[in-house]
This record gives structure tokens, C-alpha cells and sequence, in this order.
């Protein structure tokens, strides 16, 4: 038992996904071990809090437990997958709600600090990669940064962002291209993209 | 560049998951004749890929994970070649035609030990498809390629017993960037005659203002 489980590990995910679809729950859990950490702070980010993070988080491995086999490696890595399917439960949990804003958002974070206290922080492995992504979103002006950082982490659609900035929809989205674009050209040139 | 479209408008709030969703089963339907906004799109999207990575890592909560783990070991994955198998071997045992080519219901798919029952529904107004899988009395309902609710909607479920008016599941849901989406219907089903979905206003409603637009018969 001890050496099955020290082998899955040593195992790719695209492997460990082979073994889910046939129902190995060891494997999943070498999966969570792996990817349930970037998982929740993506949610975590986006909900602003700990308990209904930890809630998409749950609801998102389960729905990837039931899809078994699914998973198609064209698509991206297992990571971007799962990834996706948080970022995607979130966002539908926001639209549960009837109306929220990045305001309400603000006041949560203040309620959170007890619970952010009780995290544990780590240190992302591969950390060039992450300061490079973080140095190219800061380089950004301001006004492309807003937006993309509302879209993605926030949840909230382009019509919702030019309400909340008073901005025809289109500059939003005229925003989010320029960014979006520039990021592109700044994460290729630190090799940070695939 | 395909018409008139600005063919570089839409792919960077696509690749964000910023459009609104039927904007967004609009560009869908768009990137299928242009290659720009698909390269586009392609291309947003591996930058869009990075943006977790930019923010603070926490591990996940202890308390999380063994709830997670406990969930799923108590309800096994599947496994195609096995359900294809034991599938036939239950119709030859039974004498019955499990796989129904007519109504709602299509068959019978095997987990690891436990059976889900496939419940195919009716859609009325909306493209794509939807299907109800039941295991061990949970139903989980999952939609493909689906039209989206719309600006300022959201799809709600319901479960009818009998001629009584629908109940709400406590469900809402809404797409993703492909019309799809999986939703665990958290009540127990048993006794429901139907799964209905109905577009609401966005926060859900106490009673369907509209007619169905997915039905699911389980009777």
C-alpha cells in the first residue's frame, strides 16, 4: 500500500488522470494534493471568502471526480483544467447572488482577516514564473489592470465593469484587449508562456 | 476578418470569461467561421492561463480536503469499458431493453459498484443538450453546448411530484464559455416525477415565471 501510493505519486497528472477514470480514488488524492492549493487561493481571491471558497473548491473536485475520464489533454494541462472549472464555479456562484460589487467585495475582505490569519502561505514552486506574471500585471497601466483584474479575479462581465467605472462597454473591452495583449508580449519575451 | 464583426473586440473578454452569456454563445458561434478571433482567442488564452499564478498561494485547508476525499470515496468514478460491459449483460439478464431508444429514458451507466440511471431531457426554446445521471438516489444534472440565460438571468431547477406545483431544488446555475456546466441537485429525488429548468431572473424566484425550457421525466 505504502509503495502503491508513494508510486502514484511519482506519477504525471496526465497518468493520474488515467487513474481516476478508472475509479482510483488515490490517485485523486494525489491530484488534490498537487492542485487543490492553487485551487482554493484562485477561489479564495475571487470570493473574497475563506468558507465559500473552500465551498466552489469542493463543489469543483467533485464535479471533476464525476467526470471521471473527461479530462482531454489537447485542452491544456490538468492544472488548466482545473483551474478552469473553479474559476467557471465561481462565477456561477456569484450569479446566484442578485446583485454584488466590487464594493461589497471591499467590506468582506476586512471580515476575512481572521480567517486569512488561519492559512497557511506557501512558497510557489516554480517562482520566477509567478514574479514575472506579477511584474507584467503591475507594468500594465492602470486602467487595463482594473479591468482585467475584475474580469478575471473579480467575476464580473465587461457590461458590470463599465457600470461600476461609468465607461461605455466598449472602452472595457477595448481595455481588456490592450492589456491582455501587452501582458501576452511581456509574458513571451520572460518565457513564462507556454 | 469575417463581415463586418470587429473581429478583435470580443476575443480578449471571451478569453476573460467578461462576456455576457449570450454574447458569448454569440462569439462562440462566430469563432466557428473566423480563424482570426479563434487564433485570437488561442492566443488570449494562454495568457489567461497565467493569471493564477499571480496571485498569493495558500494550501488548502486541511478540513477541506478530507472533505473532499470523504465525498469521493463514498461515491465512485466511472469507468467506461466496465459500464459498457455489465450494461449488456444486465439487459440479457433482465429481458429488458435498457437502453430505450424512445422517452426520457436511455440506460443504465455503471460506476465502480454503484449504477447511475441516465434520464435524457426535453429542451424547448434553447439549444444544446442536457441529461439527468441518478446515483444512489443523488441527481446530478449536466448540460452541454447550452444557450445561455441571458443578461441579468440565471437558470433555476425545479422537482415536480406528481401534478403538485414544481419545487425549488435550491439550485441556480448558469453556463460556462461552452454552454456546459454539471450541477449536483442536492436534494433527494426519490418520489419526483420531473426534473425541470426554467430562466429566472438572476437570484433565482420562489415560483417559475416561466414555462420550462428543460424536462427531465423520471417517471
Amino acid at each position: 500500500m505504502f509503495s502503491q501510493r508513494r508510486n502514484l505519486k511519482q506519477l504525471a497528472d496526465e497518468d493520474l488522470m488515467l487513474q481516476v477514470r478508472e475509479g482510483d480514488a488515490r490517485a485523486f488524492e494525489v491530484l488534490f494534493d498537487r492542485h487543490g492549493g492553487p485551487a482554493f487561493s484562485l477561489a479564495y481571491r475571487m470570493c473574497g471568502s475563506r468558507a465559500r471558497a473552500e465551498d466552489v473548491v469542493q463543489e469543483a473536485f467533485i464535479s471533476l471526480w464525476r467526470a471521471g475520464g473527461r479530462y482531454d489533454p489537447s485542452r491544456g494541462s490538468v492544472r488548466t483544467w482545473i483551474l478552469s472549472v473553479v474559476h467557471n464555479r465561481t462565477i456561477d456562484s456569484f450569479r446566484r447572488e442578485s446583485r454584488r460589487t466590487a464594493q461589497s467585495l471591499e467590506e468582506g475582505h476586512a471580515e476575512e482577516r481572521v480567517a486569512a490569519a488561519e492559512l497557511t502561505e506557501v512558497t510557489v514552486q516554480r517562482r520566477a514564473d509567478a514574479d514575472g506574471v506579477r511584474h507584467a500585471l503591475l507594468q500594465l497601466p492602470e486602467e487595463q489592470r482594473k479591468v482585467i483584474e475584475l474580469s478575471y479575479y473579480g467575476g464580473f462581465s465587461h457590461q458590470e465593469i463599465a457600470e461600476m467605472l461609468a465607461l461605455p462597454p466598449g472602452t472595457v473591452k477595448g481595455r481588456m484587449r490592450l492589456g491582455l495583449g501587452k501582458l501576452r508580449i511581456s509574458l513571451d519575451e520572460a518565457g513564462v508562456l507556454p | 476578418m469575417s463581415g463586418t464583426h470587429d473581429c478583435t473586440g470580443d476575443a480578449a473578454a471571451y478569453a476573460l470569461g467578461a462576456l455576457e452569456p449570450e454574447e458569448a454563445s454569440a462569439f462562440r458561434e462566430h469563432m466557428q467561421q473566423c480563424a482570426v478571433c479563434r487564433d485570437e482567442v488561442a492566443a488570449l488564452g494562454g495568457v489567461v492561463q497565467a493569471l493564477p499564478t499571480a496571485i498569493r498561494q495558500y494550501e488548502a485547508p486541511p478540513g477541506l480536503r478530507r472533505r473532499v476525499m470523504r465525498e469521493v470515496r463514498s461515491e465512485p468514478a466511472g469507468s467506461l469499458t466496465r459500464r459498457v460491459g455489465v450494461v449488456r449483460t444486465r439487459a440479457i439478464a433482465c429481458g429488458v431493453a435498457v437502453m430505450a431508444a424512445a422517452g426520457a429514458f436511455t440506460g443504465i451507466e455503471l460506476t465502480a459498484g454503484a449504477a447511475a440511471t441516465v434520464f435524457q431531457a426535453r429542451l424547448s426554446g434553447i439549444s444544446g443538450s442536457a441529461q439527468v445521471r441518478v446515483t444512489n438516489g443523488r441527481a446530478e444534472l449536466v448540460v452541454r453546448h447550452l444557450t445561455s440565460p441571458g443578461h441579468g438571468h440565471i437558470y433555476e431547477v425545479w422537482l415536480q411530484y406528481g401534478t403538485h406545483a414544481p419545487v425549488a431544488a435550491s439550485v441556480l446555475f448558469g453556463v460556462d464559455s461552452a454552454g456546459n456546466n454539471e450541477v449536483a441537485i442536492p436534494r433527494r429525488i426519490h418520489g419526483a416525477s420531473a426534473i425541470l429548468v426554467t430562466s429566472e431572473p438572476s437570484g433565482g424566484s420562489p415560483k417559475p415565471t416561466h414555462a420550462p425550457v428543460i424536462v427531465t421525466r423520471l417517471d
